[in-house]
């Protein structure tokens, strides 16, 4: 977009699904003897792909990387392959290539079958590629529960001591709520089927015409199951034990990218397939936002468990997004895509953060720790960096999305009357920096803990540090310089109000 | 030629903040001379914009110099800017903040070179300190503004904790700098939050956050004057919390557990000054209502009094002056808020030697932030210097160290004289200045009476300044040497004593300038249209020296000054009588809330405890027991359920086809339910 490429790669969509495919099996190959270079064949291709996503987003018109084949054609039903990417996704395809290159770079410790632990990431990417990708409900359907079968087993595999009980929890929780949200589009689809075949690509669905009852109720089954992905208050207790029982790898992958398929598909499918179904339940998503935000910034407060804490924290950042969603105007929406985009960076590394503590340190229990930045100068200042970040601190890309979401909601607001509803939001601002700050205090400053054994601590090792660094670069980055990011969603957002969906 | 290049002014100290963060290690003092010759550079550029902006024909007409480029756009049209604006406040903040700041530097080179490793980090968060503060000073708008503003509330996280983990004197001190920095940045937080939400309102009222955009006469007649109002109020909730007013105060003094350079940055060049400044900047905003104005001057009134009364038998060196920062920043808003005050009720009444009155508050509020930077420097690096010598900062165990510091305490003993508003001394023209403006402000308006009552909390407040400063210096250089002046290793050394002796020059000196021309620079002013401009005033230069030593106040004033001073003296360096005497052995119930600072630090973690802590504790039983606990309650029960009805599965074909029609009966219904909702398709 800022810089166009003088070559296009032919079937660049494609080639994003396949090479971490090949990659996958290829890793999953790499097993015995050699086991130890498993993590250079991962490296490899999610190297490639993340030099593909790059590609991608130097690319002027991402509309001659489209592709469209027919895939299945019976009696009356018409499934397609269809991949394209917008200014929605492009920005979700970006940040799956980079955080899955980041983690494979960050968890090059890995010892224990780390062909199985590398396969499953790069299987998870072909997941979640697909699904920010295609344009045919089919195959983001598949592509939907293609994601859950890795993260079960990252889970239930390398996780911690309740790890079976966090996997199946994660697993059942989130397909019950996915096959309701596969009723909705049954519903879609078939609804818009017209001369007798359904069509089930995006642009046949959007070509329907729906009545307004109908909407309303498709966009209730729909926004139930992008909900729970999301995850909104009281459907996310499946997040913070997922969290904490998955190793770091898939803790960042599943906040940094896959929640994000929640928020997505609500503004994909819920708003622009059931544009009056959102109007009709405006303020029943502004209630769900506004819940996860406070709610999700007390509950961290309680927490004890450091990376439990960072998972309730990703609640209420998600909450966000879905606040930015709710106000149905252009800001609401530009700024909740923002969000998604800086919560993917941030969280990664506040993740990142919270799984060294538990390797390098030993333990995340807060109360056991204490006077760590003497000891682990960089650790120190990566996890002041992703916490500061995380609490928005202006110059950093955190702060422009709440700043633009509660400014959009500051426009419901004085549009109907009522702004002190922003006051949840700036409690939550308050709450989220009391929460960041005091899990400082009592983990890295203060008196040395004498609580755990401290000799075989260290700090923050090469890979890790290039990992963590390139991330907190480009929260630098954006920080200073919103409108790179801005540059992708706004003709999108734009899109949406021409076509009168907000 | 130099005013395009303002914008080196914070990108200097920014580079040496990134050279130092990354290769200090490698360069001598931790990257101390970076940081010292970048601040130097700062000053140099910010005097020659200055110079060039004064002799500019911009300076008479509009009156500032700004340019900008498009930050980024929000769409309905609100776009926010990036860039710079100049004027003579402008110029002023970034003149003493970056002179200071050098200074400050230098003396650190002494001061902290015994910090080891640990000096990289301090020189490269100074560094970044004061990026923000002069990044603040030449914002174009508040967006930028408030940028910077946030910058300088995490470097205050950060150098107040610089010793919260390997503290030098032990596990006790670190947890003690922990937790001020904590609070330091949580509740400033609760200010910038406000500071946030007035940014809302501005901008959804005006449609841009550019102080050309508002500040302007045609804009603010045309927004609701409710809306200005409340966006007014929330800003200044952001000062609050900045400058450390009531009830937002009690961060300050905590924040003490830095290193005492740092206290001199925070108090004298950066951090609680921007929220001075911001009011100043404000002025159009905040005179389009005598309420907002009231409202300043009763904070800073009140803040001025309260605070004075905790210095007055604290034991710490340190602390005593970091309640006179409060009580100092609370005649600065006394002076704006009084002169605010006027101008709002020259503007509403149409009387324009109201608003000529009021002008006159806004100059005094600025000149005495000037002069407080000068001698607040100067106090602070001073008990620096002491408490490097002696290895304390309790003033129990100091005494008699006059003979042995002799630069310091000459300069400590001009730095007091000058807060205490001794006549000729910086502070006391100032001073003067400001409770004439309150004065005057008691004669008009229906709430005039209430200036009249912040009046005499300003004389108290005089008093009681030269009381504890004098209490101060007679326990630490007067006296009798004690416990720890016996060990103290003389006079410090000359990176540290000279920065002292030039600040004693402009501690001394600086207030003249209100005789010779610094209120033509820094006034305000307006035109026909109620236009507001900073500068370019008329100079009245000895009639000032007229004005106040013809006026019966001034005497009292001075009056009261001299016998605190002379009680100070008789009580600490003459002994003649025990201080204990009156609070009854430090019994009695005034001298316990005084060293309980009325309490407000037990309220403070009351409020926070039990609506932070105890509501998470509740959220986090819900989330344990009544969300969680269905989730797998349900979970059991499907399980369970199961196991139940498969002992349905008896093979009797009679019951199976109960259970099918019964189903049926449902669903119908059901779907009934749904076409009787959607009202048929």
């Amino acid at each position: 977009m800022f810089y166009n490429l003088p070559f296009e790669v032919p079937y660049l969509l494609t080639l994003l699904l396949v090479v971490p495919l090949v990659g996958a099996i290829l890793t999953l190959s790499m097993g015995g003897k050699r086991e130890k270079y498993a993590k250079y064949v991962a490296g490899l291709f999610s190297g490639i792909t993340a030099v593909l996503s790059v590609l991608l987003i130097f690319t002027e018109d991402v509309g001659v990387y489209d592709e469209s084949y027919t895939w299945i054609e019976t009696i009356g039903l018409k499934m397609s392959y269809i991949l394209q990417v917008d200014g929605l996704s492009i920005l979700m395809v970006f940040l799956t290539g980079l955080l899955v290159f980041m983690v494979t770079l960050f968890s090059s410790k890995e010892s224990d079958k780390p062909n199985y632990f590398f396969a499953l990431i790069l299987a998870m990417e072909v997941g979640l590629m697909g699904v920010y990708m295609s344009a045919d409900y089919f195959l983001f359907y598949i592509m939907w529960e293609v994601t859950l079968i890795p993260m079960y087993f990252m889970i239930s595999w390398y996780g911690g001591p309740r790890r079976h009980y966090a996997a199946i929890k994660f697993f059942i929780y989130t397909h019950v709520a996915s096959l309701v949200m596969l009723i909705g589009i049954f519903a879609l689809v078939f609804q818009a089927a017209s001369g007798g075949v359904a069509d089930f690509s995006f642009a046949a669905v959007l070509a329907g015409s729906f009545s307004e009852s109908f909407q309303a109720l498709v966009f209730l089954l729909l926004f139930f199951g992008f909900a729970v992905k999301m995850p909104a208050v009281p459907f996310h207790t499946w997040l913070p034990d997922a969290h904490t029982e998955a190793p770091t790898a898939g803790s960042v992958l599943l906040a940094g990218v896959m929640l994000k398929m929640g928020s997505y598909g609500i503004i994909r499918v819920c708003l622009e397939a059931t544009p009056d179904g959102a109007a009709h339940w405006q303020v029943l998503m502004i209630v769900v936002g506004l819940l996860a935000i406070v709610y999700g910034a007390y509950a961290c407060i309680a927490q004890k468990d450091l990376k439990k804490m960072v998972a309730f924290s990703s609640i209420s950042h998600m909450g966000m997004v879905m606040l930015g969603i709710a106000c149905l105007s252009e800001i609401g929406v530009e700024w909740a895509i923002f969000q998604m985009f800086a919560h993917g960076l941030i969280t990664a590394i506040l993740f990142m953060v919270c799984g060294m503590a538990g390797h390098n340190i030993g333990t995340r229990e807060i109360p056991l720790l204490g006077g760590i930045a003497g000891k682990m100068p960089v650790f120190a200042g990566f996890m002041m960096f992703g916490f500061m970040a995380s609490l928005g601190l202006p110059s950093l890309i955190g702060f422009w999305a709440e700043f633009g979401i509660i400014f959009s909601f500051y426009e419901y607001g004085a549009a109907n009357g009522m702004i002190w509803v922003i006051l949840f939001c700036l409690l939550s601002l308050l709450l989220t920096a009391g929460y960041y700050l005091w899990a400082m205090q009592r983990t890295l400053f203060g008196r040395l803990t004498t609580k755990i054994d401290l000799s075989h601590i260290h700090d923050v090792n090469r890979p890790e540090a290039i990992a963590m660094g390139a991330i907190c670069a480009l929260i630098v980055l954006f920080g200073f310089w919103p409108d790179a990011v801005l540059g992708f969603i706004e003709p999108y957002v734009q899109g949406l109000t021409s076509s009168g969906v907000i | 030629m130099f005013v395009e290049y303002t914008w080196l002014v914070p990108l200097i100290p920014l580079l040496c903040f990134v050279i130092v963060g990354f290769l200090g290690k490698k360069t001598p003092e931790g990257g101390g001379y970076i940081a010292i010759t970048g601040a130097a550079l700062s000053c140099v550029i910010s005097a020659l914009v200055a110079y060039e902006f004064f002799t500019s024909a911009a300076y008479h007409d509009p009156g500032f110099v700004t340019d900008q480029v498009v930050w980024f756009s929000l769409p309905g049209g609100y776009t926010l800017h990036f860039g710079y604006y100049i004027d003579s406040l402008a110029c002023l903040m970034m003149l003493f903040a970056s002179f200071i700041s050098t200074l400050i530097f230098v003396y650190s080179k002494g001061y902290m070179h015994e910090q080891g490793v640990k000096k990289r980090r301090y020189y490269a968060e100074v560094s970044l300190f004061l990026t923000g503060m002069l990044g603040l000073a030449v914002s174009s708008n508040f967006m930028e503004m408030f940028v910077f503003w946030e910058i300088m509330g995490l470097c205050s996280y950060l150098l107040i904790g610089f010793w919260s983990f390997n503290h030098p004197e032990g596990d006790d001190a670190a947890d003690n700098a922990a937790s001020a920095a904590k609070k330091a940045f949580l509740v400033t937080r609760l200010g910038d939050v406000s500071l946030m939400a007035g940014l809302f309102v501005l901008l959804y009222t005006f449609g841009n956050l550019d102080y050309v955009g508002i500040f302007n006469p045609h804009a603010l007649a045309l927004a609701d004057p409710n809306m200005i109002i409340l966006a007014s109020l929330l800003i200044f909730g952001g000062v609050i919390g900045k400058s450390a007013q009531f009830p937002l105060l009690d961060w300050l003094p905590d924040a003490m557990a830095g290193p005492t350079t740092v206290s001199a940055l925070i108090h004298a060049a950066t951090m609680v000054k921007a929220g001075v400044y911001l009011v100043a900047r404000c002025y159009p905003l905040f005179t389009q209502d005598p309420a907002i104005m009231l409202f300043v001057a009763l904070i800073g009134g009140i803040t001025a009094f309260f605070a004075a009364t905790m210095a007055l038998n604290n034991m710490n060196i340190k602390r005593v002056l970091a309640y006179s920062t409060l009580s100092q920043l609370g005649y600065m808003f006394l002076a704006l808020g009084a002169g605010g005050y006027l101008m709002a009720l020259g503007f509403k009444n149409g009387d324009h030697h109201l608003v000529i009155a009021g002008a006159a508050g806004y100059t005094a509020g600025c000149l005495h932030m000037a002069n407080h930077a000068f001698f607040k420097a100067l106090l602070f690096l001073g008990s620096g210097s002491v408490i490097h010598a002696v290895g304390t900062e309790d003033m129990r165990l100091m005494g008699g160290l006059r003979k042995k510091m002799k630069i310091t305490s000459a300069a400590m003993l001009l730095g007091s004289l000058s807060i205490a508003g001794f006549p000729f001394f910086s502070g006391f023209w100032s001073k003067e200045l400001i409770l004439e403006t309150v004065m005057h402000a008691g004669d008009y308006g229906t709430e005039g009476y209430l200036f009249s009552i912040l009046w005499v909390l300003g004389i108290v407040t005089a008093f009681m300044t030269a009381f504890y400063m004098f209490r101060m210096w007679y326990m630490t250089f007067g006296g009798k040497p004690r416990h720890a002046s016996e060990h103290c290793h003389g006079e410090s050394p000359a990176s540290m004593t000279a920065p002292l002796l030039i600040l004693s020059i402009f501690a001394v000196g600086f207030g003249f300038t209100i005789l010779f021309g610094f209120d033509s620079l820094i006034s305000i002013g307006a035109d026909s249209t109620h236009n507001l401009v900073v500068g370019g005033g008329e100079a009245k230069g000895f009639e000032y020296f007229t004005d106040i030593f013809e006026s019966i106040y001034t005497y009292v004033t001075v009056a009261l000054v001299l016998i605190a001073i002379s009680i100070a003296y008789v009580m600490y360096n003459k002994r003649a009588f025990d201080p204990a005497k009156f609070s009854g052995e430090g019994k009695s119930v005034l001298y316990t809330a005084l060293t309980k600072r009325w309490w407000f630090p037990q309220l403070y973690n009351q409020i926070g405890w039990k609506l932070g802590y105890g509501v998470a504790r509740g959220v986090d039983f819900v989330d344990r027991q009544i969300i969680d606990g269905t989730v797998n309650g349900l979970s059991a029960a499907v399980a369970g359920g199961g196991e139940i009805l498969s002992k349905g599965q008896d093979g009797d074909v009679r019951s199976y086809t109960g259970v099918v029609i019964a189903g049926i009966v449902a669903l119908f219904i059901v779907v009934l339910a749904i076409f009787w909702y959607m009202g048929g398709i």
